[in-house]
């Protein structure tokens, strides 16, 4: 394939051709699903390909993508990038341009533990049919599922700078979950919540104790139906790593996306917030508060030795010290904005135009345990498992629901509450942060389903964090 | 029928005791992305895919295949037929549709060669064009597609639907603050875009958003809904109406056919044969679709469901999946349903909705891309985005008045694969509606 993708870049050799990347990806996919203890679906795909080809003429992008990679398509989708660019051209005023960068070559092979395409099927089916029967309906409980999804995705990219890489990784996401009624209410739990995912095989099952958090999710999802709703205006929360993954994906992660910053995806995901002058001086969040994203780390999602326009991964401080620092940013937009390019440009497939995304973007651990954290906050709440999520346009409104809460009197759980609902401004909730905990609890929190861009992608990405606690904050929502 | 359709479905008839459905998918589009009334960038893509679910007895084994030739096809279907015998079974299943009605058929021009780039560039300056004359500039997209779907299965099912969606949104934004509207067109056929209806009402918008900017306080208003939000709540209230739903307990439905639920005034169909709407002739399984009342003048009569949880559940089968919903006008002109309201809101479009309990239809959102103060009966103020926490069911039990036209508001499915579908509502007058949260201006 190596030499398929260079005798393409070739043909792209062209004066009128400023710049061209292509990408070509073969993809295996597996999903299992059982509901209610039994089998639902399984579906799989093997080695899926897909090509994309993108070329800079005349100031303009102009992109083809297919899943046909015979000769015959490759002409056709050169032709057709090139018409796309060209027309693309005669409806601009500002022509894209962006500095060279030094040519860069990257391999990397991951290897899991436990690899989910060539581990025995019986193996990986009666594993999950035993967590499916462990959960199924009984008594208040009326519904359950277990669901694995497995990706092996092997990359091929180039560009006319004489860029080049090759990767092979593989993404597990693994989720259970239950629905409890009584005939009044009905209240779920899920384990280990939304971003479940991980840079893994079939191993992130075990890592992630589903066997010995079965008892524990049904005994939640039965006792939230009679547990009382937060009565406070405000309260003291701490927020669950799991949780707090995605508070930092939706009010910083799609804030800092500097495409935002020039409306090129206010047609669907929104614009945000920021604005250009913030940079070095803003106010983000509390002192303590530094957050970064870091394509350079394997254990994440969002590794890679070259981001999907030939940048080289790289770690870059986005929140210093609270102070809003950088973006992650494009080529072109890096540029605009006299920044560097922070490695930030990721297509889901070969056959989807890359975008500003986030890859591994992370809040740095603070110090001590959960535990003491707790034990440290006279009256709270203890948040996590996300069950709703909701932000404004402009990434900065927000409102977050939890599957359960556990309320904190005295630094001691005393009981849960349901529905735990808590909103805010996206800098005033940030500043509020007053303790972040240390390296011992700090772990990726990964989603297979960051949706951005037209037409759509759904973005593998990680966040590392650790719990967080934030003061004061509004929880007075009433549904 | 396609060669590897053909030769699958061949090897398949080979097999002795099996069940199994085929699709063959064929997917094309040409996307134009502009922002700030420029080109951001053109995309052409198209796929072509095979997949094929088998069953034996109550075991079954589902592989999907891109690009398909003899070889991969052979290589799939071996490996399903040596997993299918080690599956757990699935006591729930019962058949394949068994429904063999053909839709009527129907000629369906490929949009992405009716209006080609150069027309969509032409279209797009000229909007751009006017909204510069007040300062705004567009943003947005202009897609059309063209797909085919052709579904075999062992119960004698030969089924070929054909889409050619085409989506324009265009969101006009002022520079100096960043203020938004929106206007859409959704469709199959481009003779219903009126390009100077349409630039009108863009105009008309961006004229509302030269007035002053102020904040509101949460609370209940009385609200005017645009025939968009109307039609998105509508989209997620019928997760509700579906079988789906009804097995994982969590429908507000469940237990209330034939039961009012909603004022007279509410009606709302799943209607394929609208000509306005993007047109689907079959369901999930292959069932043709027909129209099913859902609400009937606020009695909510049937649940849409397909041959699984006809089987499982009991329901009557009618393979709806909600993809035509329309909501039926009232008798009021929106210029008498706006002169009434005192103090209340206009809200153009929704935002990032999720539902918090799906069983209540509690759900939260904002507004988006056109929010406005109404005071004594006229549009006055423009107004930030804001956060409402609400109930769907409670949005439609106090629906006070419905707009005498409703509108094809597309809808594009954007979080995986892309298609568009579309939804007909007119504009309503809502009171009591629960404003959460509100954003200061920065």
């Amino acid at each position: 394939m190596e030499h398929k993708i260079k005798q393409i870049i070739n043909k792209l050799a062209d004066p009128q051709i400023s710049f061209a990347d292509v990408r070509i990806t073969f993809t295996d996919y597996e999903n299992i699903t059982f509901m209610n203890g039994n089998l639902r679906s399984y579906s799989n795909s093997k080695a899926s390909p897909a090509i994309g080809i993108r070329v800079l003429m005349d100031g303009c992008f102009g992109f083809a993508g297919s899943k046909d990679l015979s000769d015959a398509s490759i002409e056709r989708l050169i032709v057709k990038a090139r018409a796309n660019a060209i027309q693309g051209a005669k409806f601009q005023k500002e022509k894209l341009s962006f500095p060279a960068l030094p040519a860069v070559t990257g391999e990397y092979i991951h290897s899991p533990k436990m690899d989910p395409f060539l581990m025995p099927k019986e193996e990986k089916l009666n594993y999950l049919k035993g967590l499916a029967e462990t959960i199924k309906p009984e008594g208040k409980i009326v519904n359950s599922h277990v669901a694995a999804e497995f990706e092996r995705q092997e990359k091929y990219y180039i560009n006319t700078e004489g860029s080049y890489s090759h990767t092979l990784v593989y993404n597990t996401l693994p989720l259970m979950g239950v629905v409890a009624a009584d005939g009044g209410g009905v209240q779920s739990r899920t384990w280990p919540g939304h971003m479940s995912a991980g840079r893994a095989g079939f191993e992130l099952f075990y890592e992630q104790k589903f066997e010995e958090n079965t008892e524990r999710i049904v005994k939640e999802a039965i006792d939230l139906l009679s547990a009382p709703v937060i009565t406070e205006d405000k309260a003291d929360i701490i927020i669950g790593a799991g949780h707090l993954a995605l508070q930092l994906h939706e009010s910083v992660g799609h804030a800092t996306e500097a495409d935002r910053i020039f409306g090129q995806e206010i047609s669907y995901a929104g614009k945000t917030f920021v604005k250009p002058s913030m940079l070095g001086s803003f106010k983000y969040g509390s002192d303590i508060l530094n957050i970064y994203s870091d394509s350079t780390d394997p254990k994440g999602m969002g590794f890679h030795p070259l981001d999907d326009e030939g940048v080289p991964g790289r770690r870059v401080d986005i929140i210093k010290d609270g102070i809003l620092l950088d973006q992650q940013s494009s080529r072109h937009i890096a540029h605009k904005l006299g920044l560097q390019p922070s490695s930030n440009m990721k297509a889901s497939f070969a056959d989807d135009f890359p975008l500003v995304r986030m890859t591994n973007l992370c809040i740095a651990p603070g110090k001590g345990s959960l535990e003491e954290l707790i034990a440290n906050t006279e009256n709270g709440y203890y948040l996590d498992f996300t069950k709703t999520w909701s932000i404004d346009d402009n990434r900065n409104n927000f409102q977050f629901t939890t599957e359960i809460g556990y309320k904190i009197v005295d630094g001691k759980i005393t009981g849960i509450v349901k529905e735990p609902t808590y909103f805010g401004i996206t800098p005033e909730f940030w500043n509020k942060c007053d303790a972040i905990c240390g390296e011992e609890e700090w772990g990726y929190h990964s989603t297979f389903h960051c949706g951005k861009g037209e037409p759509g992608q759904v973005m593998r990405l990680s966040h590392g964090v650790a719990p967080a606690r934030f003061k004061d904050i509004n929880v007075s929502v009433k549904i | 029928m396609n060669e590897q359709l053909k030769y699958l479905h061949e090897a398949l008839k080979r097999e002795t005791g099996l069940k199994y459905e085929l699709y063959l998918h064929t997917w094309q589009t040409d996307f134009l992305r502009f922002y700030q009334s420029q080109t951001n960038y053109n995309i052409s893509k198209d796929s072509i895919n095979l997949s094929a679910r088998i069953y034996k007895g109550k075991k079954s084994c589902s592989f999907d295949i891109d690009t398909p030739d003899k070889a991969k096809i052979d290589e799939a279907l071996d490996t399903a037929l040596k997993m299918i015998d080690s599956m757990p079974e699935d006591p729930d299943f019962v058949d394949l549709e068994d429904d063999l009605s053909l839709a009527e058929p129907r000629t369906v021009a490929n949009n992405i060669q009716e209006i080609p780039l150069e027309e969509k560039t032409r279209i797009l300056k000229s909007l751009a064009a006017k909204a510069d004359e007040h300062d705004f500039e567009i943003f947005g997209t202009f897609i059309c597609n063209y797909q085919t779907s052709h579904l075999i299965n062992s119960n004698g099912l030969d089924k070929i639907d054909t889409q050619s969606p085409i989506y324009l949104e265009v969101k006009a934004v002022q520079r100096k603050n960043q203020v938004t509207v929106l206007e859409t067109f959704g469709g199959e056929d481009f003779a219903y875009f009126d390009e100077a209806a349409f630039a009108e009402r863009l105009l008309t918008k961006i004229r509302f958003e030269q007035n002053p900017i102020v904040d509101v306080e949460p609370g209940e208003y009385e609200v005017i809904l645009a025939p968009r939000c109307v039609a998105e709540f509508a989209r997620y209230l019928s997760y509700g109406m579906s079988a789906f739903s009804v097995d994982r307990r969590s429908s507000f439905f469940e237990g209330k056919v034939d039961a009012k639920v909603f004022p007279d005034l509410v009606s709302i169909t799943d209607n394929p044969e609208d000509p306005e709407l993007i047109h689907s002739s079959y369901g999930q399984g292959g069932h043709i679709l027909r129209p099913l009342k859902l609400v009937e003048n606020g009695y909510f009569r049937a649940f849409m469901c397909d041959s699984y949880y006809h089987h499982k559940l009991g329901l009557p089968k009618n393979g709806n999946q909600g993809a035509c919903l329309t909501i039926a006008p009232g008798s009021s002109k929106l210029e008498d349903m706006i002169s009434k309201v005192k103090k209340g809101l206009y809200i153009s479009s929704l935002h990032y909705m999720n539902f918090i309990n799906p069983k209540e239809t509690s759900l939260t959102g904002l507004t988006r891309d056109g929010t406005f103060l109404i005071e004594d009966g006229k549009i006055t103020k423009v107004v930030n985005n804001l956060r409402f926490t609400e109930k769907i069911s409670r949005i439609f039990e106090n629906v006070m008045e419905l707009e005498d036209t409703a509108y094809s508001i597309p809808f594009s499915q954007n979080y995986a694969d892309f298609s568009v579908s579309t939804t007909k509502a007119p504009h309503a007058r809502i009171k009591r509606f629960n404003i959460s949260s509100s954003t200061k201006t920065i």
